[in-house]
């Protein structure tokens, strides 16, 4: 490294910020899309009251999402929106850590953003 | 009236709030808990542990879409969030895995609201001050190349700053991961604290940074949430959606805010949390 006092721009990670938020920009998007589509098809097929909403939680399994999703059901369909949001900060730190190996060949980053892949997808799959 | 339009009102009215918080969130970098559950919780009677499965959802939609947002702008600071991520997300899986069954959330709670009131003090020591001054990098900073520089939308120019304190936002940062793995909240205020206070950066890189990173740690507490039923689709599709629409406005409020406008904000929703947690930790429901 050259002089570290002296004040750098973010020239270097400039790829991986751009990367980041599309990733961002292009799970959010879509997330809300297929939720849209979820509560729109559940309305269309009668109505839910108050007190299912506060009361009727997701399933998290993915057969019993996907089987659901093939038979059109609107909450299926939601919780695919609300996987695919989960998803979307998980997916941005992925593709940082292919840029920090393969484009900046930073391995001490890539490194760090693969650790926190793996204990954030410990955290959301497995743990607690 | 009937019963499909009284569905739609009340969902109208999780939109509206929703709305407002994220806008509350993604100008401050706390994602929106703070409006969200106490909205849920008394004027819509939600039962609290679902209330807090809707908002980890919305803040993970806020920290995205206002995260696109801060990213492409270039004022979140990138490598400080996928540095001290590490920390956050060892400290929430250590909290949920292991600390969750051996501590009593009630005094976490209360524990965890006095220090934000503490940590009210070295807020207001700079309250009114624009840009942080004469700070210089320490070794962890400089070896990792932490400082970074923003463009400043109100100032018109373009901030140079330097970070200092790592190790105390690293311990920080571990603190706010277990708090958020055993009370399933985002801590985001904690990571605000963390770069407002120890690493001393520009206060609108703090709030864009600690929002960048809030996702990643709600979405590994998310799990738990998942697993004992707690998020409820019907009420999170109205959250998510309209917490986005918030977000996205309040990052353009955010940008032109000034830096010490921005840090009272804070000052004032640290307050709010710190009794809200208080409340909690005390037994209210909300």
């Amino acid at each position: 490294m050259d002089n570290p006092t002296a004040p750098k721009t973010n020239a270097q990670t400039d790829a991986i910020s751009d990367v980041s938020a599309w990733v961002l920009r292009a799970g959010v998007i879509l997330s809300s899309l297929v939720m849209l589509i979820g509560i729109i098809v559940t309305f269309a097929h009668g109505n839910i009251s108050v007190a299912r909403i506060t009361t009727d939680g997701c399933d998290y399994r993915p057969d019993i999402i996907w089987n659901g999703i093939l038979r059109g059901e609107g909450k299926r369909i939601i919780e695919a929106g609300i996987y695919l949001l989960l998803f979307t900060p998980i997916m941005r730190v992925f593709a940082s850590s292919i840029l920090f190996a393969f484009q900046e060949r930073d391995r001490l980053y890539t490194a760090i953003t693969l650790v926190v892949l793996i204990l954030t997808l410990a955290g959301l799959l497995w743990i607690g | 009236m009937t019963e499909a339009s009284q569905s739609i009102l009340w969902l109208s009215e999780v939109a509206g709030a929703s709305f407002v918080a994220g806008v509350v969130g993604s100008i401050s970098g706390l994602g929106g808990g703070i409006v969200i559950v106490p909205v849920l919780t008394i004027l819509m009677h939600v039962p609290i542990e679902r209330a807090i499965g809707a908002s980890i959802v919305s803040v993970i939609a806020v920290s995205s879409g206002a995260g696109s947002v801060y990213v492409k702008d270039k004022i979140t600071n990138v490598r400080i969030a996928m540095f001290l991520e590490l920390f956050t997300a060892a400290g929430a899986l250590l909290g949920a895995g292991y600390l969750s069954r051996h501590i009593n959330p009630e005094s976490l709670y209360i524990l965890f609201g006095l220090m934000l009131l503490v940590s009210l003090i070295p807020i207001f020591a700079r309250l009114g001050q624009e840009l942080p001054d004469g700070i210089q990098n320490d070794r962890i900073a400089s070896s990792l190349r932490l400082n970074g520089s923003y463009f400043d939308k109100r100032l018109g120019r373009e901030i140079q700053y330097n970070v200092t304190g790592i190790p105390a936002a690293i311990g920080i940062m571990f603190a706010a991961g277990i708090i958020s793995g055993i009370l399933g909240i985002g801590a985001g205020v904690v990571k605000v604290l963390a770069h407002e206070v120890a690493m001393k950066v520009p206060t609108k890189v703090s709030t864009a940074t600690s929002n960048f990173m809030i996702g990643v740690t709600a979405a590994a507490g998310a799990g738990v949430y998942l697993r004992r039923g707690l998020v409820l689709p019907f009420l999170v599709v109205p959250v998510a959606i309209f917490v986005l629409v918030g977000a996205f406005l309040g990052t353009r409020i955010m940008e032109r805010l000034s830096n010490s406008l921005l840090r009272k904000i804070f000052a004032l929703l640290l307050a709010i949390v710190g009794i809200q947690m208080l409340i909690r930790g005390l037994g209210g429901k909300y």
